[in-house]
């Protein structure tokens, strides 16, 4: 069976975040935003088509993946599967 | 006994740490002071050096290691130590203008490794471009010492005018401190500090290495030179190891004065820090000016138009202490003389066991077939191998100062915009040297680099070092260390290079599985070309150009000589009479030869038995033997007679061993068993050798 992975890497919550940060006081707040939104982070979304026998699995496989490629580096990023979908 | 409170403890903790007070080292490297220089106007007493390069202007350098951060982030790690180095040159008041990175990894066969280089680079790659500085000039080695410990040095040269020079310290009493950037909890992350404020959840939420932001830099840097332009600037600081408590005690501590701060004025990220957060912060992209009180307001609106969040945090006193306040409650209050000049530890040293390497012996009759498969393993190899994958990445002409590109020289060759004069700046060491001999592979390394700067035209005037090492307080590193100063202040001495600063980075060590890096000191020298147009590079340029080995085939380093050989090359090259000229570095003479062809696409035929050499050696010997003090060079054939004369004035030996051609053919002509034998090697097979090894590795 095929699945949709949908993974997010950002940086970690308390860590800075230079290119959100800029979009946030460069766009958002100068577009007249100010009041209303506080803060920005960016990061980086990628979506996997996976081969497994069910859900768990896929996402084991896209975990262990990333992980083992340094798609995304404990130390300083925060790694989330955001959504799991079978095709 | 004093009793100290939580922030004094927390001021005292950094500040005493071996990061910021090289309390291990220090004893050791006071015997660089020894060595003067009319051209040395700031030496080691401040942030970075300061060298007179004549017409009015200024170099200021220095070299610093991120080893630590890089080895388990390399990316963020290798970035904010660029971010770190730009902002010691920027903070003498001149326009950073030049980085260079030499790298130590460990083999490429370990995908940890590749993983490693991939991201060093392209952290620099992130900051270095984004920042607007050209990378170049750098260099890089490979050793298994290093899987576990990668090193990343970092280094920097700023040009500016000889009146914009400003010292990191405070000026009057009354001047104002401004502190510009904004402060949050990303630098803080100490072990003692870890246990005792912040909850173990909220420390997973944290990076253990920092985040920097280049275009933020590139804006500190901006508003940082047109604030001193303004001339109400009396000195300024930047932000690194040790924060604001660094900033203020040793901006206080080197003029014998005090300062008083008040903490609920400093621009912060995030809310809710506590005073002992703010003194030890480590916050990328700050800087702390000490500004005239009548200044205030011409750099307020510097600082306004650059958009960038900075406070009037207090003031210059006389009372020699650091006074630091928050929401008008004193929170701390130290001499700024216990923070800034910390007790130093003398280490105890001890020799280890002669260390060797084995090697092979040679029989004359295989030489032909040794020849051939050695200078093809020697061009793949790692260390030698063409560094066109690291470079091309890298942007290594932004700023319009880049003479030589680095396909066709490996030394940073930039011209001082405003004047005839270039720089030749290079960074160089050699770990498996100072493994076997750390006074020999330091000073050697010295010399090396020295003959870099030289083979351009460059007179060396001047070397920043920064110094990779295991724990000192092993006996044996500590004496790896103590050896290796020795034969830099030695090498420095003779080849008229002042050390004008630099770093010291020890623990670069594996607790795990025990391996401790080989002893790696790092040189940077500046060299100065008083006429941009005299630069040479080391690619063959004509066919029928004389090919002049220079210098004796001679195992032992002699700095005397090698002195010589330095100022006679500098000569050469004023004098116009060298098309291509290139140092004898790893390799050998035949690497050598083989790299001047390859970046020419211009063929060669060499006479191996006519190489200079004091013993006798053979073929393999002569040609890949890594003495110092030698450089091939190739001329028109006209201007060969007088080279050969001038080289018998100055009595160091030099002899014509061959011709460019167009052949497409590299070619060794040997003695080999009595019989004449020509060993060619087809151009571009060494050229595709040359360049597919990182390629190959890293893709």
């Amino acid at each position: 069976m095929k699945f949709l992975v949908e993974t997010i890497i950002e940086n970690l919550p308390l860590a800075r975040n230079p290119e959100g940060e800029t979009i946030l006081r460069e766009l958002v707040h100068r577009g007249g935003y100010k009041d209303l939104v506080s803060d920005v982070r960016s990061g980086k979304y990628l979506r996997f088509t996976v081969e497994a026998d069910h859900s768990n699995e896929a996402k084991e496989i896209i975990f262990d993946l990333c992980n083992k490629l340094r798609i995304f580096n404990p130390i300083v990023h925060k790694f989330t599967i955001s959504k799991v979908e079978k095709l | 006994m004093n009793n100290f409170n939580e922030v004094e403890e927390g001021m005292i903790s950094v500040m005493h740490s071996e990061h910021c007070s090289y309390k291990s080292s220090r004893p050791i490297l006071k015997a660089f002071s020894q060595i003067k220089s009319k051209r040395v106007l700031i030496g080691l007493e401040q942030d970075a050096g300061v060298v007179d390069i004549g017409d009015g202007y200024v170099v200021v350098f220095k070299i610093e290691s991120h080893n630590h951060p890089s080895s388990i982030e390399p990316f963020h790690g290798a970035a904010t130590g660029i971010g770190g180095i730009i902002r010691d040159i920027l903070c003498m008041g001149v326009r950073p203008i030049l980085l260079l990175d030499p790298l130590r990894f460990g083999s490429l066969e370990k995908p940890h490794n590749r993983w490693l280089m991939k991201e060093v680079v392209g952290g620099i790659v992130n900051y270095g471009n984004c920042s607007g500085i050209p990378t170049l000039g750098g260099d890089i080695e490979f050793d298994e010492s290093f899987d576990t410990n990668c090193l990343v040095n970092v280094a920097c040269v700023g040009v500016g005018k000889v009146e914009n020079i400003k010292p990191s310290q405070v000026k009057d009493v009354g001047d104002l401190l401004i502190l510009v950037g904004t402060t949050g909890r990303d630098g803080i992350h100490g072990v003692t500090f870890a246990s005792r404020v912040i909850t173990e959840e909220s420390e997973a939420d944290r990076p253990a290495v920092q985040i920097g932001d280049p275009f933020a830099k590139k804006v500190l840097i901006e508003a940082t030179l047109e604030a001193i332009e303004t001339g109400f600037v009396n000195g300024l600081k930047d932000l690194g190891g040790g924060g604001l408590t660094c900033a203020t005690s040793e901006m206080a501590g080197a003029a014998e004065k005090g300062v008083e701060i008040h903490l609920e004025k400093v621009p912060l990220r995030e809310e809710n820090l506590s005073p002992y957060e703010i003194m030890i912060s480590e916050s990328q992209e700050r800087m702390l000016f000490c500004v005239a009180p009548s200044g205030k307001e011409a750099i307020s609106k510097i600082l306004d138009k650059y958009n960038l969040s900075y406070a009037c945090i207090g003031h210059v006193t006389d009372t020699g202490r650091v006074l630091v306040f928050n929401n008008g409650t004193k929170v701390a209050d130290l001499p700024a003389k216990l923070l800034s000049d910390p007790p130093v530890i003398h280490r105890t040293s001890s020799k280890p066991k002669i260390r060797e390497i084995s090697t092979s012996n040679v029989y004359a009759a295989d030489l032909p077939i040794l020849i051939e498969k050695k200078l093809y393993s020697l061009l793949e190899s790692g260390n030698i191998a063409s560094r066109r994958w690291i470079y091309t990445h890298y942007d290594h002409e932004v700023g319009v100062r880049t003479i030589l590109k680095p396909n066709v020289c490996d030394v940073a060759v930039l011209r001082i915009l405003g004047t005839k004069k270039a720089i030749a700046v290079k960074s160089f060491g050699n770990s498996v040297q100072t493994y076997l001999s750390p006074y020999d592979g330091a000073a050697g390394a010295v010399a090396e680099a020295c003959r870099y700067v030289a083979s351009v035209g460059a007179k060396p005037v001047a070397m920043s070092n920064c110094c990779n090492y295991g724990s000192p307080e092993n006996p044996e590193v500590f004496w790896e260390f103590s050896e290796s100063v020795r034969g830099m202040v030695d090498a420095c001495k003779v080849l008229d290079t002042p050390c004008t600063g630099g770093n010291v980075s020890f623990y670069n060590e594996d607790e795990e599985n025990g391996i401790i890096i080989k002893p790696s000191p790092v040189v940077v020298i500046l060299g100065v070309l008083e006429d941009q147009t005299k630069a040479v590079s080391m690619n063959f340029k004509n066919p029928d150009d004389s090919i002049i080995a220079i210098g004796n085939t001679v195992t032992r380093l002699d700095l005397q000589r090698e002195k010589k050989t330095i100022d006679m090359i500098v000569e050469l090259i004023d004098k116009r009479l060298l098309t291509a000229s290139i140092p004898c570095s790893r390799g050998g003479l035949g690497v050598s030869v083989a790299k001047m062809c390859i970046s020419g696409d211009v063929s060669a035929l060499i006479r191996i038995p006519l190489i200079p050499s004091y013993d006798h050696m053979n073929e393999y010997e002569l040609l890949f033997d890594e003495s110092h003090s030698r450089f091939m060079v190739s001329a028109s054939e006209d201007n060969t007679a007088e080279i050969i004369k001038f080289t018998k004035q100055k009595e160091i030996p030099a002899r014509i061993i061959g011709k460019t051609n167009n052949s497409q053919e590299l070619a060794f002509v040997g003695n080999f068993s009595n019989t004449l034998d020509t060993i060619r090697f087809h151009l571009p097979d060494l050229k595709e050798k040359w360049e597919k090894t990182f390629p190959s590795m890293l893709g």
